[in-house]
């Protein structure tokens, strides 16, 4: 079975049924999964930060470490497999997020991530179906592309699926 | 159930750990003089064959990308900055307690190293960013430090994790130092602040270990470092970089904003570098020989 490991900033997709498609110790970032039911593709980003204004070339470079230029990366990475260019039909879930204790707005960046990925999904007529977002702990995500089962795990705890 | 740690044990585990090199602590030492020049650094690296090496391996090695070989040691140290000496001294000499397997916390081997590295990168960007009147490189070394204190206590936490996580979520008001606390009688901090006191560390950066998640017990004097190594820490566990079971179940001091003043946007940059910074740092490393 191939792995394919994501690392921050990092987007990639798979159609092979054999493969799973990872990501380790989301913290503030985000994790956007998209499974498309039609041609039985994986697709996933690991967002670390909203908005890509604070450094174009970053942008550029990295175009998953953005909220909303991962999105659309993401989406042209997938229509290589036949999945529509505008998302439609795909399965949307996230997952990450979180933050620390008694945190204040500033430090919020979990938060922030996650209302702006999904202010950009709204924006292409999309929605999560699922979501395990927030909280004050650390997620890995992994997917199987055969069943398009998303399973979390986190240190101390036993995984489940969303 | 795990065992309590008492008074004597914790003064045995201390005792077991073997001293920092004298190239190491002298740096150590140095980093908490306001005054110091890098003139000195290079001194003390000139006197240690080892450390010599090692530092020109780095300056030369691919994540610099220099286009010259670089031969001499004071355009080495100037070139990586006093951070990256006291990084691989540390690294050198101690190298196995940082890098050791925090099985206690369910977290990997070079977990503990990559969390410290990316927190001493955090707090020291925290305050050049920031433009706070603290010491950068000095927040740096303290960030390197400040976690120590799990590698002594790792082993009595084995197998208690899931209890420690079930404890946090059950009453709103504990963080992982209360669990650690009431699983085993000693939290992190104080573990580090013992094996600080025994290596003899100056006066900031004891503080730092022992106060880095309630800086506002810090003295007065020292209290703006410790705030910048709690953001720091803080930083590095939401780019992702925990060390297991404890990964940002610690609270934020929202006091910080009385010494260090940071908008959302800096916050990101800050962020942003640690990424970029972090990868440098740790390709050289490894590139250079030793590994944990
Ligand atoms: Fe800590
Ligand atoms: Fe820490």
């Amino acid at each position: 079975m191939g792995q394919i490991i994501l690392g921050v900033g990092d987007y990639g997709a798979s159609n092979n049924p054999g493969d799973e498609v990872k990501t380790f110790a989301l913290g503030s970032c985000v994790s956007v999964i998209f499974l498309d039911p039609k041609t039985r593709t994986v697709g996933m980003a690991h967002v670390a930060l909203p908005d890509s204004t604070i450094n174009k070339n970053k942008a550029a470079d990295k175009p998953g470490y953005f909220a909303d230029t991962a999105i659309p990366a993401l989406l042209a990475d997938m229509a290589q497999f036949g999945c529509d260019k505008r998302g439609k039909g795909l399965i949307v879930k996230l997952c990450g997020g979180a933050n620390v204790m008694d945190t204040n707005d500033t430090f919020q960046i979990g938060k922030r991530n996650a209302l702006t990925i999904k202010k950009i999904l709204w924006s292409y007529g999309m929605g999560a179906v699922a979501e395990d977002l927030g909280g004050n702990f650390s997620r890995t995500v992994a997917v199987s592309v055969s069943a398009g089962q998303v399973t979390i795990s986190s240190p101390g705890k036993p995984s489940w699926q969303i | 159930m795990v065992d309590k740690i008492k008074q004597d044990d914790l003064a045995k585990i201390v005792q077991s750990i073997p001293m920092l090199s004298a190239s190491a602590s002298r740096l150590l030492q140095l980093a908490a003089q306001p005054d110091h020049e890098l003139a000195d650094v290079i001194n003390l690296v000139k006197n240690d064959a080892n450390l010599t090496a090692r530092v020109l391996k780095i300056v030369n090695s691919a994540a610099y990308g220099l286009v010259t070989k670089v031969t001499s040691i004071e355009r080495a140290v100037s070139y990586l900055g006093e951070r990256i000496v006291v990084s691989v001294a540390i690294d050198d000499c101690s190298g196995k307690l940082f890098g050791k397997e925090l099985s206690g916390y369910e977290a990997a081997s070079g977990d503990l190293w990559k969390h410290d590295l990316r927190a001493a990168i955090a707090s020291r960007e925290v305050v050049t960013q920031s433009g706070a009147d603290i010491n950068p490189e000095l927040a740096f070394t303290a960030g390197l430090l400040h976690d120590i204190g799990k590698a002594l206590i790792s082993d009595y936490l084995q197998g208690s994790a899931p209890e420690a996580v079930e404890l946090i979520s059950s009453q709103d008001s504990l963080d992982y130092l209360a669990a650690e606390e009431a699983l085993i009688g000693v939290d992190h901090t104080v573990a580090g602040y013992e094996l600080a006191k025994a290596w003899q560390l100056p006066d900031e950066l004891i503080q730092v270990i022992r106060y880095h998640h309630d800086p506002a017990q810090a003295g007065e004097e020292v209290r703006p470092l410790v705030y910048a190594v709690h953001l720091g820490d803080n930083i590095a566990m939401m780019g992702g970089f925990g060390t297991g079971s404890d990964t940002m179940r610690y609270k934020l001091d929202k006091s910080y904003t009385d010494f260090i003043h940071i908008t959302p946007n800096i916050l990101a940059s800050i962020m942003l570098t640690v990424d970029t910074e972090f990868q440098k740092l740790e390709e050289s490393m490894l590139d250079s020989g030793e590994t944990n």
